[in-house]
């Protein structure tokens, strides 16, 4: 019998897949903006993934899918336009 | 079956309808993504601050280790939603297995974050070596804790593996996922 991934599977390989690329882009020593953008970017990327199949909010109301997205991407703003502010007035 | 189970039984769960698992437990995630939340935006404002502090800080981290326990969480979830899958199609011993695997691999984690700690401590760095440390410890020893916590919570509702009380258990699991991956970028790898 032959094994086919399901939706699960697929997000286990992407989140594995984005958390490597997370240490590429933070070893690689690009321009400070980009690289913490793009480390910042994964994560949210990842936590959607996280919401929707892990937390099974996908087919949840909109509403709380919503507020869970909007924590996710508050705290990811939140880090990167502080890290650009700073990196612009230091 | 007591007034206030009938009572709930009659007015529904209300705007937590379609929400997987006990609503109760909602209630308790969304109330600990307000305080992580805020906790990493404290972390955040003070690595503002304390620019020269925070690099310091950051490169006596091991980001390496931090990343495999990245991954070891992820598969983590990945085991426990397979366990929600299982216990839902009703094959209890199935979901007993995901949920073991997934209580592992949170042990798993522990081990590697308490090595993490252990290979700092050993280096001569504490609470108090600087305002960096105070938080980092205290981020992700909170964080820890509620590890912790996600893994006998695992364990309580693995013994019946009755749907319901897979999928409540497992919303915690998955916000303690949660944070990690977003507090991982900010205290290791932003500059």
């Amino acid at each position: 019998m032959r094994y086919s991934p399901d939706r699960l599977d697929l997000t286990l390989i992407a989140l594995v897949a984005l958390a490597a690329a997370t240490m590429a882009f933070a070893g690689a020593g690009r321009g400070l903006l980009l690289a913490n953008g793009a480390v910042l970017a994964i994560a949210a990327i990842k936590g959607r993934r996280i919401l929707l199949d892990y937390l099974d909010l996908r087919s949840a109301p909109p509403l709380w899918r919503g507020l869970a997205t909007a924590w996710l991407l508050l705290v990811a703003g939140f880090a990167w336009v502080t890290s650009a502010i700073t990196a612009l007035f230091s | 079956m007591s007034i206030a189970d009938c009572e709930q039984e009659e007015a529904g769960w209300g705007v937590f309808e379609g929400l997987p698992g006990d609503p109760m437990m909602w209630v308790l995630v969304f109330s600990e993504l307000v305080a992580f939340g805020l906790f990493l935006g404290a972390f955040i404002v003070a690595h503002a601050v304390k620019p020269v502090v925070f690099a310091s800080g950051q490169a006596s981290l091991d980001a390496t280790l931090a990343g495999y326990n990245t991954i070891v969480l992820v598969t983590s979830g990945w085991a426990a939603a397979r366990g929600v899958a299982s216990a839902r199609a009703n094959a209890r011993r199935h979901a007993r297995l995901w949920l073991l695997l997934a209580m592992v691999l949170g042990g798993a984690f522990v081990t590697i974050k308490f090595f993490e700690y252990a290979q700092e401590i050993g280096s001569g760095i504490g609470l108090e070596t600087s305002v960096f440390f105070t938080l980092y410890f205290l981020l992700t020893g909170f964080h820890l804790l509620h590890v912790c916590l996600g893994i006998i919570i695992l364990a309580v509702v693995r013994r019946q593996a009755d749907p319901v009380h897979v999928e409540t258990g497992t919303i915690f699991w998955h916000m303690v996922d949660l944070v990690w991956i977003v507090m991982f970028p900010i205290v290791y790898l932003v500059h």
